[in-house]
């Protein structure tokens, strides 16, 4: 019997058979994704039911040095879906069985979840419970893990945007089978008042190491809610050209670093925003060769009342008609550019990708903005996610180099700036025909290059796609490198958890 | 998805429409994550985009599918949470009905099955001859338990009381002043098991100043065998509910209204289905009654606000996308309405489902029941009687239809389904939602402290 076949047969009998599933047709799925790069099949698949099963499988990996990979609702399309970095593998689906909500506190306004917890499944808990409380959604999968969001450093646009930020308390299995517990909760009591609620007492802060890492699998986490606002009234600014957006991130940054705005400014293209609501027209003649042509953006801009660039924010308040003073001023703000067309919450609703923007403000899981994974055909979608400072020039310098290397591609340029005070995240979409060899080919040597044009002008990317961790991993300094390697050899030595992921192990 | 179908096949429509509807499919997976029977059995083939796969093989193979193929494909409940969760839009509804036309065409069912389907299919779509159906099946319900599982199952489901109330074909005259002309689709099934739901429906169109045509000769719209793979049967009956009603178009007809939601995503796909300009116009005409009285200025509800769940039927919310209508006519009524959580989620009625497989649809149906009862509410609502049955078998909770709700609130006689139960004297409904136009309920007056 084989060292994989061993290690099934161990998991077998310490998690019964309804645990393990390793069909042909389960890990044919489990290998695929949207990245250029070839499907990686896994070994199997195992459906841990609790904490001590993923105690359980741990060990039986150490002991066979098997490698494991651990996903939580696998929704993660465009940054590898459920794939491993590497085949061979052994997928852990977390989402399955340990799909709990433990705990929902009304009064300090938290939620404790298991892996498997989607943001629908917490979205409908909420409202169940009389809708009190509001949790920051991303405008993503519904179906979308807030555990594997969260550590992936995933992010929403209410004020609870950064989902690592208001998570608060973890349980962690290490790489040698224990069991750690993060903040307050590593008060060595049988009672924790404090877990979920407060992350700094005493000793180290060791939260930040399991976020894009593969140090442990995170089992439980903690997450901060808000109160829900009676009144969530949302303003839209449709600006005509391109290079609006230097004077647009130059109008935003004030307004956030007063708080005056209190949600994320989602500052989207044209075709961000148009390409959720259809197909590309020019698709079928270019073959994907060419980018798609300015007179049929403008056409798209025109056809859905949008804008080159498009600035979504909202207000959040007692009421609709206390909210006027806000958005006067707001309205005034933006006037200031004399290009600024001003699109009313009421008139948004009726623009389907407005809609999204109000849904992800009013922290409501929607399915509209995966309509950009249909922009192209063939089922191939990246993700870029590099950032620039809340500065217009230089954020509309990084616009000039990232469209330019998308039309030398041939590739549409799809790209939402969510700006806080001092940042914007670049949500760059890539979507292509991953059943074209030569499409794929560009699409993969158009992520390569825009990697290396914006860390040789000192930008990192945020998240990214499982098949180039390794790539933005050497693109780290050495010393980081070196502590990242450290830590792994440290917290798993035998490197059993998701080798390869972030570049590390 | 690549396929390799021969000239020879793509020749032949049905494998032509499947072929482009294939080659849509590029296994984003969305879909698992809202499949009932993903979410419960873990297999990919019984995923849509597993059953997508096998459909593939099975009209690229041509002739008789395996039997893993037809268990998986009969195990689909075709309720399209996939189509709406799918981000590239795989028109999944007519690929499954074209894979269950396949099937019944090739594959030689053992006789047990054959012989329940070819019963419920010339049964169900006539409403007499499934009242004789019902009776005889009530004489055997003392049987029910000794009788081998669905034909039990099958027997225990007869023994549903029922308020049989059929509509002859007629006119029922608007009052006050005419504002619509409305052709109502009477059904089959229903007017056998809740002959209430057409009678609420023309007390409320009619009051609200429509008048209501229930034409001579329109009967089942067909989806009932459609969606059992019996085509040729199903276009038969569409065409013959198409060809009543088209005759009444000529006399001008505002819209079709429709209160089975099954019946009625199976009607607006007329021009699919049978194609031609009627067709489409009837398709283009057909209403849910909820849009219908979405439109109508209801008059102001009189109902107390009984804390009302509503529970999306799948070919409401999937087939149709009809989610707000129904929320917003309840909340104008005078009810409060809640959500369900998991409300994506299907209930496992889905047309003649729950009686070909029982297991799964009790399984679901419990599930939905549990969801529904846990948001504590006096009366679940649904605007599909296969939904409202089938809730209705899990839970002490009255299972209403929309329109029986909307009747009462706005003058018509308390439902019967409310007759002889104490409701608890409701609370003070909840403040009006100023968050956005979406399905959710408003935010209680009593928040988490601020607001």
């Amino acid at each position: 019997m084989s060292a994989i076949d061993e290690f099934f047969a161990a998991a077998e009998k310490a998690l019964g058979a309804s645990s393990i599933n390793r069909s042909e047709e389960t890990i044919r799925r489990y290998g695929e994704h949207t990245m250029p790069g070839n499907d990686k099949r896994p070994a199997g698949v195992i459906y841990p039911a609790s904490t001590g099963d993923v105690q359980a499988v741990v060990r039986l990996a150490n002991q066979h040095k098997v490698p494991l990979y651990p996903v939580s609702t696998g929704q993660n399309i465009g940054l590898g879906s459920r794939a491993a970095p590497r085949e061979g593998q052994v997928v852990l689906d977390l989402g399955v069985k340990m799909n709990r909500i433990l705990e929902v506190d009304e009064k300090l306004a938290f939620a404790v979840v298991e892996p498997g917890v989607s943001y629908q499944n917490l979205y409908d808990e909420l409202v169940r419970r009389g809708n009190k409380l509001m949790l920051d959604v991303t405008s993503g999968p519904p179906q979308g893990g807030m555990i594997g969001n969260a550590l992936d450093k995933g992010a929403g646009y209410t004020p609870y945007f950064d989902h690592f930020g208001i998570s608060c308390g973890l349980e962690i299995v290490l790489g040698n089978g224990e069991v750690l517990r993060t903040g307050d909760g590593a008060l060595d009591s049988e009672t924790l008042a404090n877990w979920h609620t407060s992350k700094y007492s005493f000793g180290p802060i060791l939260d930040g190491i399991f976020a894009q890492s593969n140090y442990g699998i995170v089992t439980r986490m903690g997450i901060w809610l808000m109160p829900r606002p009676p009144a969530v009234r949302s303003f839209h600014f449709a600006f005509p050209d391109d290079a609006d957006l230097e004077h647009i991130i130059d109008l935003c940054r004030p307004m956030k670093l007063s708080n005056f705005v209190p949600t994320l400014f989602r500052v989207s293209n044209d075709l961000y925003l148009c390409g959720s609501e259809g197909e590309s027209l020019e698709y079928p003649a270019s073959k994907g060769r060419k980018s798609i042509s300015d007179e049929g953006r403008r056409a798209l801009r025109q056809k859905h009342g949008l804008g080159a660039w498009t600035v979504s924010g909202a207000f959040y308040g007692p009421s609709m008609a206390a909210l006027d003073p806000m958005i006067a001023r707001t309205i005034d703000h933006f006037g200031q550019s004399g290009k600024a067309k001003y699109i009313a919450h009421e008139d948004a609703q009726h623009i389907g990708p407005l809609q999204v923007a109000i849904n992800a403000f009013s922290g409501i899981p929607s399915l509209g903005e995966l309509g950009l994974l249909k922009w192209r055909p063939g089922g191939g979608n990246l993700w870029f996610l590099p950032g620039t400072p809340m500065d217009g020039k230089i954020a509309n310098a990084f616009q000039t180099i990232c469209r330019a290397i998308y039309e030398e591609h041939g590739m549409d340029y799809m790209v939402m700036n969510v700006c806080g005070p001092r940042f914007a995240r670049g949500l760059h979409v890539m979507t292509y025909n991953r059943e074209d060899a030569d499409e794929r080919a560009r699409a993969d040597a158009c992520y390569r290059k825009m990697s290396d044009a914006v860390s040789k002008r000192g930008v990192f990317v945020g998240r990214a796609p499982v098949d180039y961790h390794a790539l933005h991993m050497a693109q780290a300094m050495p010393a980081y490198r070196d502590a990242c390697q450290r830590i792994k050899g440290a917290l798993d030595p035998a490197n059993v958890i998701a080798p390869g992921r972030y570049g590390i192990g | 998805m690549q396929t390799s179908f021969t000239a020879q096949q793509l020749a032949r429509p049905e494998i032509a429409e499947a072929d482009g509807i294939l080659r849509t499919c590029v296994h984003y997976g969305f879909c698992t994550a809202t499949c009932p029977t993903y979410v419960l059995f873990r297999d990919e083939n019984d995923s849509p985009r597993g059953r997508i796969d096998l459909i593939r093989v099975m009209l690229e193979q041509g002739g008789a599918p395996d039997r893993k193929t037809v268990h998986h494909l009969d195990r689909c409940l075709s309720c399209l949470a996939c189509v709406t969760t799918c981000a590239v839009k795989v028109d999944y509804a007519h690929l499954i009905d074209i894979a269950r036309a396949h099937i019944e065409t090739h594959f030689r069912r053992p006789l047990g099955d054959r012989l329940l389907r070819l019963m419920l299919a010339k049964t169900l779509p006539y409403p007499r001859r499934f009242g004789a159906a019902l009776r005889l099946a009530r004489l055997a319900r003392p049987l029910a338990g000794l009788m081998p599982g669905r034909l039990g199952n099958l027997i225990a489901l007869a023994g549903r009381e029922q308020q049989t109330e059929l509509v002859a074909p007629q006119v029922f005259a608007a009052e006050g002043q005419r504002r619509l002309r409305v052709l109502l689709h009477a059904g089959c099934v229903q007017q056998i098991l809740d002959g209430e739901i057409n009678a609420a429906t023309i007390r409320v169109l009619t009051r609200h100043g429509c008048e209501v045509v229930v034409a001579k000769g329109a009967g089942c719209c067909g989806a009932l065998p459609l969606h059992m793979g019996r085509a040729r049967e199903g276009h038969a009956l569409a065409q013959q509910t198409s060809a009543a009603w088209s005759a009444e178009l000529a006399k001008g007809v505002d819209a079709i209204v429709v209160n089975t939601s099954g019946c009625g995503t199976a009607v607006k796909d007329y021009g699919h289905v049978l194609g031609g300009a009627d067709a489409n116009r009837i398709a283009a005409l057909t209403r849910d009654v909820s849009e219908i009285l979405d439109t109508l200025d209801l008059q102001v509800g009189c109902a107390k606000p009984y804390r009302v769940a509503y529970h999306d039927a799948c070919s409401l919310q999937h087939g149709q996308r009809v989610t707000a209508p129904p929320r917003r006519i309840l909340t104008k009524a005078g009810f409060d309405v809640v959500d369900l959580p998991e409300q994506h989620f299907c209930c496992g009625s889905a047309g003649t489902y729950n009686l070909l497989q029982p297991q799964i649809a009790q399984a679901l149906g419990h599930r939905k029941a549990a969801h529904a009862e846990s948001t504590d509410p006096d009366i679940i609502a649904a605007g599909n009687l296969g939904c409202m049955v089938q809730i209705g078998r899990y839970t002490h909770v009255p299972v209403l239809h929309t329109v029986s709700l909307i009747d009462w609130a706005t003058g018509g006689p308390l439902p019967k389904a409310l007759r002889g139960r104490h409701l608890r004297e409701p609370r003070a409904k909840q403040i009006a939602p100023e968050t956005p136009a979406n399905t959710s309920p408003a935010p209680p007056s009593s928040d988490a402290g601020f607001w």
